[in-house]
């Protein structure tokens, strides 16, 4: 009887380990693979009554991991003036200083949630994150009290934001959970190409990314006049001349007639 | 609101906002002959626009509104076109020497300072001397009961023979008097330079040469002072779209609208004010700009950086 007992056991183990197995690893392919995100569009285009806009993402992560969407843009050398005293009271642009290799956007949107700390170099979010790339000159300047004014100007015309728990989350179906956020975008930022990233954060890490472009074009009376300006600029300066002047013959013309005096 | 997006200066502004400014500022250069270029930069500066950008298309705009002023001025008989032409000649001349001059002080490293301490001094300077002088004229007239009190004062008579024997004399009619060609000439020159060093188009200091030093009535001031102002604006439009790509012209254009107007709108503003009510008005505007500035350099700024202009 013994014998006989251990050897169903050891059956119905083998066999339930046959049906686990794949089924464990299916479920951690799972957890891997299925960071989607979608952009609404890909272009967004700048026409005469532009005004930013705002651009829908969805797509999906893994139940038990948070998603945090970053939009960055071309990276430039920043030219910025410190601001010092002079003469001892008064406070005026002093000292040249660059930031090399910023992006001139850049914006987070975390997710709602228990988990709250997603801005963390370690992920790569964030402006601590942003600032190890970033490279000042001169070198003797403070590299982090240059970046954090920097930030405060570039966040009052909208190009930097921090979006605290504005992402939010569906109802999870086999595991995987669907994710929407709005992207806004404001008019300061200038036609030019950008990366919309997703990052996938279980337990403090990283553990996938997926990344769309989005461009942003003239289109319209905006890329007729800036073709004008920056291909024919002589052109360009006589023609705004003389639309002044035609304006102001125009409305003087109009008001001596209107003015009723002769 | 309706909102447009300006191509050069890469920002979206308030369509209603911008024909609004135009229009403040058009009144302003009607009424006193200035182009506005002082208040109005720094008011665009707010909305967003990068300083250059803001300069440049002001500029273009300026070019519409004087236009507009100088016609209105022109029909009261309110332009000398002579004395015009010499301070624009000599404008001109001293704007090219203060671009060099600029570049000088820049290589020297201590260019803003300078610039900010020569705008303030000014600005007070111009300011506090009109507004005490024509405060006096005011009260006088209380007194008298006559317009005319801003007569030359004693101080002239003892320069007048000199200013006399200088060679190509000249009777300037509508400004009333008769003097050398030369002396509009060299006061375009100074104003020239300092315009040129402080990036401003001048009228606030042009007006108060005008007034006190050429002694011309105040109303042929306003008028000879636009028609100035339009060829200099003129000049810096072609310039600054050619070599900066700075002008935008979607705000010069919304400006334009509203400034175009407002200039004839001053003017007739201007036509029922005396020539005392005038300067003080003017004193004040520009006392006001000085307080400000001076506040700005001796308050600790909110951010510690500015992006670099010109790139």
């Amino acid at each position: 009887m013994q014998p006989k007992k251990t050897m169903r056991h050891l059956l119905v183990g083998v066999l339930a380990m046959a049906l686990i197995i794949p089924a464990l690893s299916c479920s951690s392919q799972a957890a891997e693979e299925p960071l989607l995100m979608e952009l609404a569009s890909s272009i967004i285009k700048i026409s005469t009554f532009y005004d930013g806009t705002t651009l829908e993402v969805t797509g999906s992560v893994p139940e038990d991991a948070d998603v945090v969407v970053q939009v960055s843009g071309p990276k430039h050398d920043v030219h910025l003036k410190e601001k010092g005293k002079v003469a001892g009271f008064l406070w005026m642009n002093k000292n040249d200083v660059s930031l090399e290799n910023t992006p001139a956007v850049y914006m987070v949107y975390t997710p709602a949630g228990p988990v709250k700390n997603f801005l963390n170099p370690e992920l790569g979010i964030g402006y601590k994150a942003l600032v190890k790339d970033i490279t000042i000159e001169p070198e003797s300047a403070d590299k982090a009290f240059i970046f954090a004014e920097y930030v405060k100007l570039m966040e009052k015309s909208g190009v930097y934001a921090v979006n605290q728990e504005t992402v939010t989350y569906g109802p999870a179906t086999d595991g995987v959970k669907g994710f929407s956020t709005t992207l806004i975008i404001p008019s300061k930022m200038s036609a030019g190409d950008y990366t919309v990233e997703a990052i996938a954060v279980k337990d403090g890490a990283a553990m996938g990314k997926t990344q769309e472009n989005l461009t942003l074009e003239l289109s319209g009376l905006p890329a007729t006049i800036s073709k004008m300006a920056y291909g024919s600029p002589l052109l360009f300066g006589f023609i705004a001349v003389f639309i002044a002047l035609g304006t102001g013959l125009i409305i003087g013309v109009i008001f001596r007639g209107g003015g009723g005096a002769h | 609101m309706l909102h447009m997006y300006l191509p050069i200066a890469g920002n979206s502004v308030n369509v209603f906002l911008i024909l609004g400014l135009g229009g403040f500022v058009g009144l302003l250069s009607g009424i006193f002959g200035v182009g506005g270029g002082f208040l109005m930069t720094p008011l665009l500066m707010m909305f967003g626009i990068p300083p250059t950008v803001a300069a440049a298309s002001d500029s273009n705009q300026i070019v519409g509104a004087s236009t507009s002023g100088t016609l209105a001025h022109m029909r009261l008989g309110n332009v000398d076109i002579p004395m015009g032409v010499m301070l624009l000649i000599g404008g001109v001349a001293g704007g090219t020497v203060g671009v060099q001059v600029i570049k000088l002080l820049k290589a020297m490293g201590n260019a803003d300072f300078l610039i900010a301490i020569t705008y303030v001094i000014m600005l007070g300077g111009v300011g506090g001397y009109m507004f005490i002088e024509s405060l006096q004229g005011l009260r006088k007239a209380k007194n008298i009961d006559a317009e005319t009190t801003t007569k030359p004062s004693t101080q002239k008579s003892g320069k007048k023979s000199m200013l006399q024997r200088l060679p190509l004399q000249y009777k300037f009619e509508k400004s009333g008097c008769e003097i050398s060609m030369l002396l509009p000439l060299g006061f375009g020159v100074l104003v020239g330079i300092l315009a040129a060093i402080m990036g401003v188009g001048g009228g606030f200091i042009m007006v108060p040469v005008m007034v006190y030093l050429l002694r011309m009535p105040m109303h042929v001031v306003v008028g000879t002072s636009l028609f100035q102002i339009l060829f200099t604006c003129v000049n810096v439009t072609v310039m600054q779209a050619y070599s900066n790509h700075t002008v935008d012209f979607v705000l010069a254009v919304l400006l334009l609208l509203g400034s175009t107007i407002g200039a004839q709108v001053g003017t007739a503003v201007a036509k029922r004010l005396k020539a005392d009510q005038l300067k003080i008005m003017l004193a004040s505007l520009v006392l006001v700009v000085c307080v400000k500035m001076t506040a700005g350099l001796l308050m600790t700024p909110t951010i510690m950086v500015a992006l670099k202009g010109g790139h």
